[in-house]
């Protein structure tokens, strides 16, 4: 037991931080390569302005016609993305921990409303998963890795909701909780989860170019 | 002469509560961690700890392993601070407005010698037990 904890707790968090960032890096710029190759028009055309203004409607919820047409989906994935950024780096627990390791802090979330961004995360799975179920233009699109996926990131907040209510089995899950969120951070490089670094730069582009090119609005 | 026994036992039973209330206090059993800088809006469960029986198991026979007393970045070696509470001393050095600090002693001194010694909880929900 001492010995999982300490190795989940030490060696693995390193290697997880390293493989996200380096492996976030190599995306990146492998990407930013290639785009050199296929398009290199978009280093010309690429302004900051047009960028942030399409990042900018797109980040807002109800900004963007996409998301007026969809009002509940924009209302779930808006708060389950928030919940998904903001729990995890705010958590009291998580604070305590790096207040031991590094003797730094900073302001965290009360725990009653930890939980309940964390229920609100677990639920924005189960709806984002039924939603591939049900709805037959989304089911189109879907293959077993997207499951696999939304599980990899309810995962860590469903373990941490269970040892945090001290469920039977919470010193296991307490330790599982912390493997699969080391897990999920490696994964997000080399997964459709990388919309998390890539989406700037994507919106970004698009934003470039229909705000520089064709002069029209992409929200 | 039907008021007879109550006058009488009064005192009695009175008597004995202040045994009882005398006896609980002289004892003075630690058997959970209450540091003051946490009263009345701890975050957490409080922490069982049964002092005496927690040493003993754990064969620490040295009181400053906590108690200690420091002297310029040096630990006394015979020096105790039995006396104080670890918030005394240790007390709140951040902006945050949060005593992380005391926390981080406790947490650092019990966590640290669990681990060290492979015995004792480390995880959150093992040393804060919900009742
Ligand atoms: C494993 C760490 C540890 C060791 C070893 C230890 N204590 Fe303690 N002691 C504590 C903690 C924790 C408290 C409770 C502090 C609180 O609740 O504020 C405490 C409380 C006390 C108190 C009560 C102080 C008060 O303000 O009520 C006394 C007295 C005391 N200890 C004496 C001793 C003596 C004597 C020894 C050595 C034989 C010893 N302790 C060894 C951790 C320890
Ligand atoms: C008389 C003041 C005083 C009291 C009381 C006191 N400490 Fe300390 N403690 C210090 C000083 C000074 C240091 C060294 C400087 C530092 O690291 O803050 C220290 C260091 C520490 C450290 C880090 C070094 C180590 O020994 O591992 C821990 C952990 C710690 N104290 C825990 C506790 C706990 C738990 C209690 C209560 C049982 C306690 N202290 C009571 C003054 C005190
Ligand atoms: C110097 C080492 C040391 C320190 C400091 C220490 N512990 Fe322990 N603790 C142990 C060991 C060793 C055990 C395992 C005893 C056993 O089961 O044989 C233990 C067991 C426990 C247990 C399990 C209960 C039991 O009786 O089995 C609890 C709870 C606990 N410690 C709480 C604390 C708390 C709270 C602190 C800090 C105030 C603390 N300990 C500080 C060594 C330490
Ligand atoms: C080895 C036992 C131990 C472990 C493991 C432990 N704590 Fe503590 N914790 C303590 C002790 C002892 C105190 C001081 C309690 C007191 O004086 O009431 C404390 C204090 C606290 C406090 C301040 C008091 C309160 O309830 O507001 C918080 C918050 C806290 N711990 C959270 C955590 C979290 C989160 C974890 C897991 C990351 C954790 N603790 C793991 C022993 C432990």
């Amino acid at each position: 037991m001492h010995e999982i904890y300490k190795f989940v707790s030490g060696p693995l968090v390193w290697l997880a931080f390293i493989i996200f960032v380096g492996g976030s890096l190599y995306r990146l710029i492998s990407m930013a390569i290639l785009a050199k190759k296929k398009d290199g028009l978009v280093y010309e055309y690429f302004s900051l302005k047009y960028a942030f203004r399409s990042i900018y409607h797109w980040l807002i919820p109800f900004c963007s016609r996409n998301s007026q047409q969809h009002p509940w989906l924009t209302l779930v994935t808006f708060a389950f993305h928030v919940s998904l950024i903001f729990t995890p780096l705010f958590l009291l627990a998580h604070i305590i921990l790096i207040k031991e390791s590094w003797d730094i802090s900073w302001w965290f979330l009360p725990e009653g409303m930890a939980d309940f961004l964390t229920i609100v995360v677990i639920a924005g799975c189960v709806f984002l998963g039924i939603r591939r179920i049900v709805r037959p233009e989304v089911r189109y699109l879907t293959n077993t890795s997207d499951f696999i996926i939304l599980a990899l990131v309810g995962l860590p907040f469903i373990t941490g909701f269970w040892s945090f209510h001290q469920w039977p089995g919470s010193t296991f899950m307490g330790i599982l909780h912390i493997f699969s969120g080391e897990v999920l951070l490696v994964m997000i490089p080399f997964t459709r989860l990388s919309h998390m670094i890539f989406f700037p730069f994507t919106r970004g582009y698009i934003g470039s170019e229909f705000g520089a090119v064709r002069n029209v609005k992409d929200w | 002469m039907k008021k007879r026994p109550v006058k009488l036992s009064a005192p009695i039973i009175f008597g004995l509560v202040l045994c009882l209330v005398m006896t609980v206090f002289a004892q003075e059993d630690i058997v959970e961690v209450a540091d003051s800088i946490f009263s009345g809006k701890k975050i957490r469960p409080p922490v069982p700890f049964h002092h005496e029986a927690h040493n003993e198991k754990a064969k620490i026979y040295e009181c400053n392993v906590c108690h200690h007393v420091w002297e310029g970045g040096k630990k006394l070696e015979y020096e105790t601070s039995e006396e104080m509470e670890c918030s005394e001393c240790h007390y709140d050095t951040t902006a945050a407005g949060y005593p992380f600090d005391v926390i981080k002693a406790y947490h650092d001194n019990c966590k640290g010698c669990h681990l060290q010694k492979k015995a004792g909880p480390i995880l959150c929900s093992e040393c804060h037990v919900k009742q």
